[in-house]
């Protein structure tokens, strides 16, 4: 192959990418007798090495301080979630106190017919005997503290 | 004789999976680990493609952040690197915009990476890690050097990424990619070139 462009493309490709075996047998024997590419494989090589002498080290504490910022991302996410999934329990705690204590009404109305309670006797006894306790629970999900939670 | 190469292959494989599964677990050994790895390499990378020093390890940590937050999206099919590079440069070119935009007299180029080509200031980062002397001659070529070429100049001969690999970290066709690094190697071969010629 002549000395020419297309060689030192070739050249060029063999450092930055794979050649065939043929590929590369023809640059191998062409800078065998050429001064001028075998000095442009040997400075190409040698910009490659000069580049790779370039690291920057890290500050010393930039290791710590990542560690230390992504500890900190990680807790205050993990107390973003354990609120959401708090106040999600006490919606859903809440909607099954408020649908309940309906379902428990409408049970006990027909229950206490034959026994002829009044309505204020029946409402005053599904509020001390079920809504009150069951709205009770829901809040208590809110008192309750971390991993006594269970969902936290 | 494949036996070796598809173990490997399977290794790499393994490791991927097991970075995208702590990712999504957000698993905070993991993190440390990657972190351990990569710190380093994620600010030289930083120092190549926006040509200043003092931003670096900020971007770095924004990174990681990012990489954390976002962790659900590593898919595991590709290496973790190239991902990671790809978050940094982002950021990188979304900082270097911000800081146009509050500088009223600059005005901002619409083409995303076209920031990185405005003028750095402040002091060499290359000349104030040159330890060798083809590296000192090196340095002030690289300082000058677009950073589109000195990003694929280090994620080819640094990283070592394929040309696949760094076409997906900067956006860009292989084809661009090749051509940024054989105009890159010209630009740093004709630094020797004019050293030995000068007879250094």
């Amino acid at each position: 192959m002549e000395c020419d462009e297309r060689l030192r493309e070739l050249i060029d490709r063999s450092f930055a990418e794979e050649v065939s075996v043929g590929e590369r047998r023809i640059i191998d024997e062409h800078i065998r007798n050429c001064d001028g590419c075998r000095r442009y494989v040997e400075l190409t090589a040698r910009t490659i090495r000069g580049l790779r002498e370039f690291t920057f080290a890290s500050e010393a504490d930039s290791r710590a301080q990542v560690f230390a910022m992504l500890a900190h991302d990680t807790g205050t996410t993990r107390r973003h979630n354990a609120q959401v999934k708090i106040w999600a329990a006490f919606a859903v705690a809440l909607a099954m106190s408020i649908v309940g204590s309906a379902l428990v009404y409408e049970a006990a109305r027909f229950v206490a017919a034959p026994m002829h309670f009044d309505n204020a006797q029946l409402e005053a006894g599904v509020l001390v005997f079920w809504l009150l306790p069951s709205f009770c629970s829901a809040l208590c999900i809110f008192a309750a503290r971390g991993e006594k939670r269970g969902i936290a | 004789m494949l036996a070796l190469p598809m173990t490997l292959n399977r290794t790499a494989e393994t490791e991927e999976a097991r970075i995208a599964r702590g990712l999504r677990e957000r698993d905070t050994e993991l993190l440390a680990d990657l972190v351990e790895r990569c710190q380093h390499r994620l600010v030289r990378y930083l120092v190549y493609l926006t040509g200043r020093r003092e931003h670096a390890e900020d971007l770095a940590q924004e990174a990681w952040i990012r990489v954390m937050q976002r962790g659900s999206q590593y898919n595991g099919r590709q290496r973790f690197e190239p991902w990671l590079f790809a978050i940094a440069r982002n950021l990188a070119i979304d900082s270097i915009r911000k800081r146009l935009k509050a500088a009223p007299t600059v005005s901002l180029p619409d083409d995303r990476d076209a920031v990185l080509l405005l003028p750095s200031s402040g002091p060499s980062p290359f000349e104030a890690a040159a330890r060798s002397e083809d590296a000192v001659r090196m340095a002030g070529r690289l300082q000058i050097l677009p950073p589109l070429y000195r990003e694929a100049l280090l994620l080819r001969f640094q990283e070592e990424l394929s040309l696949a690999e760094i076409a997906q970290v900067v956006g860009a066709p292989v084809t661009t990619v090749t051509s940024r690094i054989y105009r890159g190697l010209a630009a740093l071969r004709s630094a020797f070139e004019e050293g030995n010629s000068h007879g250094v």
